[in-house]
């Protein structure tokens, strides 16, 4: 599903050079539930925005869905991320100026759809994370945990392959950490999306299918 | 994508009523600016109502001393037949010293049946029609018959007449100068002369014949010369004037000059109200330009979020320029109800169209200014990364 070939990250300044990556090679299978753990600048986070094509590898080739992205266009990226790709961030990111059902809604605005299907579809996913007494609240009237909720219904609305996850409990004590994780597992077993999640959490960690560990820049596990 | 715009905005309505303020603000103004200038347009593209070229103003002053009308009358038809002599003479009136273009005025009003109306008063002989090459719209201009007609010959001008009568002809009517007195009969319609200039209205105006008892109140002389006519001409007329009108203070003044000179006065609201605008719209520019920056600047995690889940950098700018021109539009919504108040209630008596025309001006300005402002903070807001915009929250 997921193929990265010597992928190499370096970012530079006008007199320092930092290699936030070095010759990483992964491959994650279609359904596979994927952690990357490491310290903190290990890469980690690098390499998360790398998968999801947010970031340009300064090398190596990055294949999703047996495509190729580096020739993809700036629309057609946007496009890609759109439909194959679902994003979950630490701080949740968001809007607060919109009701949970909106914030929800977000990725299907860049999509053919139509308000009525754009309203069942993320209601849909409000109920899939057990939030359909909250659409019409704002981010601020939310929990931690509830936010995150909301964060997972946004990036599953669209209903991507594979879900990126950048430290999804990491803002969340161990309960409602543990809520999350169970809401990711069900997600990858139930529908068979996979996940590839970047976690401080060994616990949660060793719930997924495999782990992966970065160490410098460099894969060690 | 739209109604989420909608949504956003009316979410953040606190946020962006200070901006939406601004625009208001800007509106109004623009308005009152681009109504001065429809208003001037509007004037400048009409016809002045006579000929101002080759057209001398002669001033002077009464010295003739007599108790005798008929020693007058003949003393300043001696002195008509001996400029209309020379031969860069075409015309020669005498009038009341409220000539166009000058600083003199003459109001009064005109009275038909209860319609009564303020109108501009002048006193012209049978000549002065042909001296300012007036255009006769309907009927006849003054002539010697006049003198011995039983009700007193008045000419109006289009306006005038419109005001009055409406549709109905203006000919044969019987009005007034003074309230209650019926007493002039119409006997001729000319188009409306512009005589504040070119940027000022034809007002409603009236023309009375002199009378024999006329020229001991008058001061002013329209000279029709030839285009050769030139500055020796203008010596020697000066010459035969001083010579025939011993102790009188004689100045002879060209129209042409009297219009430049009166249009630039007109001109000066004008002009100070541009140059206000001017610094007002910089101010309007800079201030939205910041103001959008620092939104985009404060929306840097949500334009990254937005990168992530499916928007091109081009989509990302579409909508923050989108925004600003929503927001633009509830702005001119308001400004639009204040603006319409204008031709609705009359106000300064202008006609509805003037207002309307500078309304639409007024919106295409502020959707460009707004467009415009908007441009580069999108731009910059299309080049966010979203890696790096994400990290930062």
């Amino acid at each position: 599903m997921i193929r990265l070939q010597n992928i190499e990250k370096v970012y530079r300044t006008d007199t320092v050079e930092t290699l936030a990556l070095n010759k990483v090679n992964l491959d994650v299978a279609k359904g596979e539930f994927l952690s990357i753990m490491g310290p903190s600048g290990c890469g980690k986070s690098t390499l998360l925005n790398i998968i999801g094509l947010l970031d340009e590898p300064s090398k190596g080739e990055i294949r999703i869905d047996d495509q190729k992205t580096e020739n993809l266009s700036d629309k057609q990226l946007a496009q890609f991320r759109n439909s194959k790709l679902g994003f979950i961030f630490q701080s949740y990111h968001l809007i607060n100026d919109l009701q949970v059902l909106d914030n929800v809604e977000l990725p299907l605005l860049y999509r053919n759809t139509t308000a009525k299907e754009r309203k069942q579809l993320a209601t849909e996913a409000l109920a899939k994370v057990g939030l359909s007494n909250r659409i019409k609240h704002f981010p601020t009237q939310l929990s931690g945990g509830q936010k995150q909720r909301v964060a997972i219904a946004r990036a599953i609305v669209g209903r991507p392959e594979i879900i990126l996850a950048d430290e999804p409990t990491g803002n969340l004590d161990s309960a409602m950490g543990n809520e999350i994780m169970d809401i990711l597992l069900q997600l990858n077993k139930n529908d068979g999306t996979t996940i590839v999640m970047v976690t401080h959490d060994e616990n949660m960690a060793h719930k997924t299918h495999r782990l992966v560990r970065l160490f410098d820049g460099s894969q060690v596990q | 994508m739209t109604k989420h715009l909608f949504k956003l905005i009316w979410n953040k309505k606190k946020q962006n009523f200070l901006l939406m303020s601004e625009m208001l603000v800007s509106f109004l103004v623009i308005f009152a600016v681009f109504t001065l200038m429809v208003y001037y347009y509007n004037n400048y593209k009409k016809t002045m109502g006579f000929d101002y070229e080759n057209l001398w103003l002669v001033n002077y002053n009464n010295t003739y001393q007599t108790k005798s009308t008929d020693s007058l009358n003949t003393f300043y038809d001696n002195l008509r037949q001996t400029i209309k002599s020379m031969p860069q003479v075409k015309e020669v009136s005498f009038c009341s010293s409220n000539v166009p273009l000058s600083q003199n005025q003459w109001t009064g009003d005109a009275h038909y049946k209860k319609i009564a109306i303020g109108v501009d008063h002048y006193i012209a002989d049978d000549n002065y029609k042909n001296a300012m090459n007036l255009q006769l719209l309907e009927g006849r201009w003054f002539n010697k018959a006049d003198a011995n007609l039983k009700t007193k010959p008045i000419i109006i001008s289009d306006a005038t007449r419109e005001k009055l009568f409406g549709n109905e002809t203006a000919l044969g009517k019987m009005i007034g100068v003074e309230d209650g007195k019926f007493d002039y009969k119409v006997v001729g319609v000319i188009q409306g002369v512009k005589a504040r200039g070119d940027y000022s209205p034809a007002k409603p105006a009236i023309y009375l014949r002199t009378d024999t008892g006329s020229y001991s109140s008058l001061g002013k002389m329209m000279v029709k010369v030839t285009p050769d006519a030139d500055a020796a001409f203008e010596g020697k007329l000066y010459k035969t004037l001083a010579n025939y009108m011993r102790d009188s203070h004689v100045e002879i003044e060209h129209m042409v000059n009297k219009r430049k000179s009166t249009n630039l006065f007109s001109l000066v609201p004008m002009i100070v109200t541009l140059i206000v605008a001017c610094f007002l719209v910089i101010n309007v520019a800079l201030g939205l330009f910041g103001v959008l920056w620092y939104n985009i600047n404060k929306r840097r995690g949500e334009i990254g979020l937005r990168r992530a889940i499916g928007a091109s950098g081009q989509s990302v700018s579409s909508q923050l320029v989108s925004e600003s021109l929503i927001l633009a539009t509830l702005s001119l919504i308001i400004g639009t109800f204040f603006a319409i108040q204008f031709p609705l209630l009359n106000v300064f008596d202008l006609k509805a169209e003037i207002y309307i025309v500078a309304m639409i001006l007024s919106i295409i300005f502020i959707y460009l200014l707004v467009f415009v402002c908007s441009l580069y903070p999108g731009k910059q807001a299309a080049a966010i990364y979203p890696a790096v915009a994400l990290h930062e929250e």
